[in-house]
């Protein structure tokens, strides 16, 4: 009964440390992949918002999620990107909906705007699939209440959308950091416990 | 009716709900149970057969309305709608009413499919509660119609009951399917009132199945609906498991596209009654289809990185199946990749560079690459190894290849799925020295009257020439000493446009036939020099061919088998006509061909034994591939005219591309009174005389040519032999006429010696001193002749005279010519331009004998004359044969030939003149005086009855502007005339 607990158990273990190395790494190239596609995201952006886009992009705006993640143990940074993200969603939804009002139907930030909020909402996922593979029974912290900006003028609501839109590039490259190293801490130190054990 | 079909399920409870597909079964049979089962056994409950609308319950009748009417106190109307379709069933209804504030409902059922009752005897003035239940009955056969789908290959099972009624029993019942009453074998009796049927489902078309009663009572008869109960059988498959399932997303410009793709492939077959529709799954997102494939769209953007599951699932009346789920990352399809360019660099001939922009940003993951090539017009591609580009990588050198070649490349992508393949992207390779030989090759033709050869040396451009050909350098030597100086040949070369090697004349010389010598040659382009090259030309009749050479055809080839000189013989080789040459190996002495013979053409084989550096004589054969019948019979002529018992057939070979094989008989048929003959000789004839034919008679000929395959015949040609042979009616007249001189000689002979012997006589006399004269004074007979003559200004109408255009003959036709002139001057001066010279030349006329027996046989020779033809010009058939004949006869007569025949002919005269004969020369004195001084000398052959006299005369003609043009009646006669109108101009020049 012993030899058959102990394969029993290593094969559990094998099977989650594949699964967590799945998901960071798919985790990993989707946040990549993001943060190229904001780049062009931002480019679109100050494309369409006529003339002084640079400036909008300089000026600092106030009710902006933070893009740092916080935390020190694995599942505190874990939840703390999956929270940063969804933070990150109303907003997307709040400039889509001002640059629906400022941008004809047909303009080509609308479609990327949506393409790269979906885009994100996915990322989201995969790292609650991650959180999940690491901490089954551990449950995701609900984010905090979001604070959209009050009623915005033209030149705010261009303004807020460029901050968002770099506030979030900024959050991406901080999750991308955060991955690799949660890829190479946890997932290698699964293993490591799985043979122990 | 009973459905075939089982539905279970399992619970712990003491209730459960089994789900059918899709439909209620109305009015199929339900048979229903429930098993109990443990791990220590199980056991069934009773079993409850029933007709499944039996088990409805429907919902209760909607719009009650009740109405209080004036004139009915004591009543109520009620009015309702009927909670469902008739169709499904006959409702019957029951109503309760109670008085408000009483505890009993008082019930009413009502048995009819009605929408409206009044209740009676209720209080007036009072509130009433009123409730109303429908239940759905079924008729005793009801006319309803329902569907049933059934599968191909199973049994299908109905049961038919009666209800409500004992007008019929079961025994009265009976099933029709397809209008066709269904075997009372196929029933089974359940009890009085039921009986069911089992019909296999094998065919694909609906059917209509019905139970039916017997008319047996009135009521039946009227009430005929009530009898009868149908349903349409709808046949087909159950779903196959859909397989191979596979999605692909493709990528749009630099994104890729939210719509994601799927295919699968069907299993099983499906009818058009039971149609199968797939719904392709992907986690949330679903799509349907009748077709073998769908996609589906993800909202906003395609989930890169996600895992996705998908699958598809098959569904119809029958039942439902899901395919394999596939669980992986999200793949998409990408764009090949772009901007191909292949560079070629002059130190790297073998290696051209090839760069390229990969298709979409490498964060949509790690692109793999393939690449391939080919040269222009070879068919295969040749694939860089996988593990050489299966790097992220946007440029790859190719490695190996030809130098100064034109090639195709292309390259593909792969993430998930690999794209299609790029455009062509064409580029030609530099250029490097030649790497082959040249191909060098010689003609060697006998020069006559020499020991020498003309050998001309022809080379081709090596195999792998690398670049364009600029120059062969070229040296023959003699001796192996010998240090000679090289020749350099430029070639003004243009490439050849169809990949045929080009071939450059290098060298055209005399050679000694014992004088041996051994070419170099090496070929440059414009980076290097080929490697040498030489070729050895031995000494004439060194090498000795290979013998016997034998081929034959078997397998679909030509066998060669042949046996090798004494000499040891080195690799050999086969030419096969000019279909192409062919190596075969050392020491073999029999090999099949391997080049690309047709049947039915002759080829000529040879096979050239080389020696160290020398090739021998070849031996040749001729051979078919394969033989068959000849495509046309030969051309059946006759050589000569026909005789009187004979004939010289001759025909023409039936084309070398008509023959199709050997001919190896010729079989000649020939019919004439009635009669049919066959000769067959051999296949290298191509004349044959027929003997023994009748006189006189008309023949048909034909000829059929034969190859070992079959044969084809001429077509037939006709003559008719000679009723008289020739010479047989001359032979007659001379004898006649020798007999009939004889016995004039004869009675003259007796009146002389008569006279000698009595007094002579006077009459006797003279015509002894006539023929005296005429003996003898050949000078008198000679101007009598010469008055026969033509050209002359008394137009003296002899019947020798020639035709008088310009020519002359003194055995002439004779008839008078038309043509004659006066003068000879005149003529010239009218004629001149299209008259030249005619002349009528007669063989063996007899001078001043008319009429003649027999047409004269005479040839004319004229020139291009406007002027009337002569009537036997008209009529050539008469002369046409004979006058050929004199023409060869003129024709082979030269000048010197002329002068001996005169000198013959003097000789004659002397011993005939010895012999008793007049033989005189006859002057040309006043007549020759009035010619022209260039003479041309004709001799002529006159014989006379009267005379006796030979005659040798010399005309003189004036040559018109030095040319002698003559026509004739057939072309060779015009030939051979104006030759000996030439030699005879040569004669006088």
């Amino acid at each position: 009964m012993l030899v058959m607990a102990f394969d029993s158990s290593r094969t559990v273990a094998a099977s989650r440390n594949q699964q967590c190395g799945n998901s960071v790494q798919q985790s990993l190239k989707l946040s990549r992949l993001l943060q190229r596609e904001s780049v062009d995201l931002i480019k679109t952006y100050k494309a369409s918002q006529g003339e002084m886009s640079e400036l909008f992009c300089k000026v600092s705006v106030n009710n902006v999620p933070d893009p740092n993640i916080s935390g020190l143990e694995p599942s505190e940074k874990i939840a703390s990107i999956y929270t940063h993200l969804q933070e990150f969603f109303p907003h997307f939804k709040w400039v889509y909906e001002q640059q629906t009002d400022l941008q004809l139907p047909t303009s080509p930030l609308l479609s990327d705007l949506r393409r790269f909020s979906a885009g994100s909402r996915n990322l989201a996922n995969l790292i609650n699939n991650f959180y999940q593979s690491l901490f089954p029974n551990v449950p995701l912290p609900e984010g905090g209440p979001t604070t959209l900006p009050p009623p915005q003028n033209i030149f705010q609501q261009k303004v807020y959308g460029c901050v968002v839109l770099k506030t979030f590039k900024e959050l991406l490259s901080n999750v991308s950091r955060e991955l690799r190293s949660l890829k190479s801490q946890v997932c290698r130190r699964s293993t490591h416990t799985n043979t122990l054990f | 009716m009973f459905s075939s079909r089982n539905y279970s399920v399992s619970t712990e409870g003491t209730h459960a709900q089994v789900d059918f597909v899709d439909s209620y079964p109305h009015h199929m049979n339900l048979e229903v149970w429930v098993e109990a089962h443990n791990k220590l056994g199980k056991i069934e409950s009773e079993r409850i057969t029933q007709d499944a609308n039996s088990f409805l319950k429907t919902n209760p009748p909607s719009d009650i309305k009740v109405i209080s009417e004036k004139g009915f106190p004591t009543s109520l109307l009620m009015l309702w709608t009927h909670p469902i379709e008739k169709y499904y069933g006959k409702l019957i209804y029951e109503i309760r009413f109670c008085a408000i504030g009483s505890p009993n409902w008082t019930y009413v059922s009502t048995a009819t499919d009605i929408q409206s009752f009044r209740l009676q005897s209720l209080q007036p003035y009072t509130e009433y509660i009123t409730q109303k239940l429908a239940q759905a009955k079924e008729e005793n056969l009801d006319m309803h119609q329902t569907t049933q789908y059934l599968e191909i290959g199973s049994n299908f099972k109905a049961t038919c009951m009666i209800i409500n009624t004992t007008e019929v029993t079961a025994d009265d019942l009976y099933w029709i399917l397809s209008e066709t009453t269904v075997s009372k074998e196929l029933y089974t009796k359940l009890n009085e009132s039921a009986i069911s049927v089992t019909i296999p489902i094998t065919s694909v078309q609906s059917e209509w199945l019905f139970c039916r009663a017997k008319e047996k009572s009135s009521y039946v008869v009227l009430n005929a609906g009530k009898f009868m109960y149908g349903v349409l059988l709808k046949k087909g498959y159950p779903p196959g498991k859909p397989e191979n399932v596979s999605c692909v997303a493709v990528q749009e410009k630099t994104v890729i596209s939210s719509t994601f793709s799927c295919e699968w492939a069907t299993v099983g077959g499906q009818t058009s009654d039971v149609p199968t529709k797939y719904t392709l799954n992907q986690s949330e997102l679903q799509c349907s289809t009748e077709g073998t494939h769908a996609q589906v769209d993800f909202v906003d953007t395609y989930p890169h990185y996600m895992n996705l599951e998908v699958w598809v699932e098959a569904h119809n009346k029958l039942g439902k199946i899901e395919s394999e789920r596939i669980t992986q990352d999200a793949n998409s399809q990408k764009n090949p990749p772009s901007d191909i360019k292949v560079i070629s660099e002059k130190d790297f001939p073998t290696s051209p560079l090839m760069n390229w922009t990969q298709p979409i940003e490498k964060y949509y993951g790690k692109l793999i690459y393939e690449i391939r090539f080919c040269a222009i017009g070879s068919p295969n591609w040749t694939y860089v190894p996988k593990e050489d580009t299966a790097t992220d990588i946007q440029s790859f050198r190719l490695q190996s290849l030809q130098p100064y070649t034109e090639y195709i490349t292309q390259v593909r992508c792969q993430l998930g799925y690999w794209s299609e393949w790029s455009d062509n992207t064409t580029t030609k390779t530099a250029e490097d020295r030649p790497t082959s030989k040249p191909d060098v090759w010689r003609t060697i033709a006998e020069v006559d009257g020499k020991n020498e050869r003309r050998v001309l040396f022809i080379s081709k451009d090596p195999v792998f020439a690398n670049g364009r050909i600029i120059t062969f350098d070229i040296k023959i030597q003699e001796q192996k000493n010998d240090s000679l100086q090289w020749d350099r040949i430029l070639v003004n070369g243009s490439e050849s446009s169809d990949g045929q090697r080009v071939i450059t004349v290098l060298k055209d010389m005399l050679l000694a036939d014992l004088r041996p010598v051994r070419l170099y040659i090496t070929a440059t382009n414009s980076v290097g020099k080929s490697p040498m090259a030489s070729l050895l030309i031995s000494a004439k009749g060194q090498v000795p061919p290979v013998k016997g050479l034998k081929v034959w055809s078997a397998e679909g080839k030509l066998w060669l088998k042949w046996t090798p000189p004494t000499v040891q013989m080195c690799p050999s080789m086969l030419w096969s006509g000019s279909v192409g040459i062919r190596p075969i190996g050392r020491g073999k002495t029999k090999t099949p061909g391997s080049l690309p013979l047709k049947g039915f053409v002759r080829y000529t084989v040879s096979v050239y034994s080389i020696y160290s550096g020398q090739i021998g004589k070849p031996a040749s054969k001729e051979a078919y591939l394969k033989e068959g019948a000849p495509l046309e019979g030969p051309v059946v002529r006759l050589n000569d005219k026909p005789g009187r018992n004979q004939a010289e057939l001759g025909w023409v070979e039936i084309p070398l591309h008509r023959r199709r094989g050997f001919i190896i008989n010729y079989t000649i048929n020939y019919t004439g009174g009635g009669e049919t003959h066959e000769i067959t000789v051999p296949g290298n004839t191509t004349s044959y005389t027929l003997k023994s034919l009748s006189s006189n008679t008309k023949y048909d000929t034909w000829i059929n040519a034969s190859t070992v395959r079959g044969s084809a015949q001429s077509s037939t040609h006709s003559f008719t032999t000679l009723k008289y042979a020739p010479g047989e009616v001359e032979s007659i007249v001379v004898g006649v006429s020798l007999g009939f001189l004889f016995v004039v000689l004869m009675t003259m002979l007796l009146c002389v010696y008569k006279k000698d012997a009595e007094t002579p006589k006077e009459n006797c006399l003279s015509g002894i001193s006539v023929l005296d004269v005429d003996v003898c004074d050949g000078k008198i007979l000679f101007e009598e002749d010469k008055a026969c003559l033509p050209l002359k200004k008394d137009k003296y109408l002899s019947e020798e005279h020639s035709s008088g255009i310009g020519g002359s003959s003194c055995m002439s036709s004779p008839r008078q010519s038309v043509s004659d002139s006066d003068e000879g001057s005149d003529m010239a001066d009218t004629t001149a331009s299209t008259v030249q010279y005619s002349s009528v030349v007669a063989s063996n006329g007899y001078k001043g004998q008319t009429p003649n027996p027999h047409p004269q046989q005479a040839v004319f020779s004229r020139s291009e004359s406007t002027q009337p033809l002569l009537d036997s010009e008209e009529n050539p058939d008469m002369m046409i044969q004979e006058g050929s004949r004199q023409s060869q006869r003129f024709k082979q007569q030269n000048p010197a030939e002329i002068h001996l025949l005169e000198m013959d002919q003097q000789q004659q005269q002397q011993q005939q003149q010895e012999e008793g004969w007049s033989l005189d020369f006859c002057p040309l004195e006043e007549e020759s005086e009035q010619m022209n001084p260039s003479e041309v000398n004709m001799i002529q052959n006159v014989s006379s009855h009267h005379s006796r006299c030979l005659c040798y005369c010399v005309l003189q003609r004036p040559l018109v502007e030095g040319s002698f043009v003559i026509r004739s009646a057939t072309h060779n006669a015009f030939q051979s005339l104006s030759s000996f109108g030439n030699s005879r101009n040569n004669l006088h020049g």
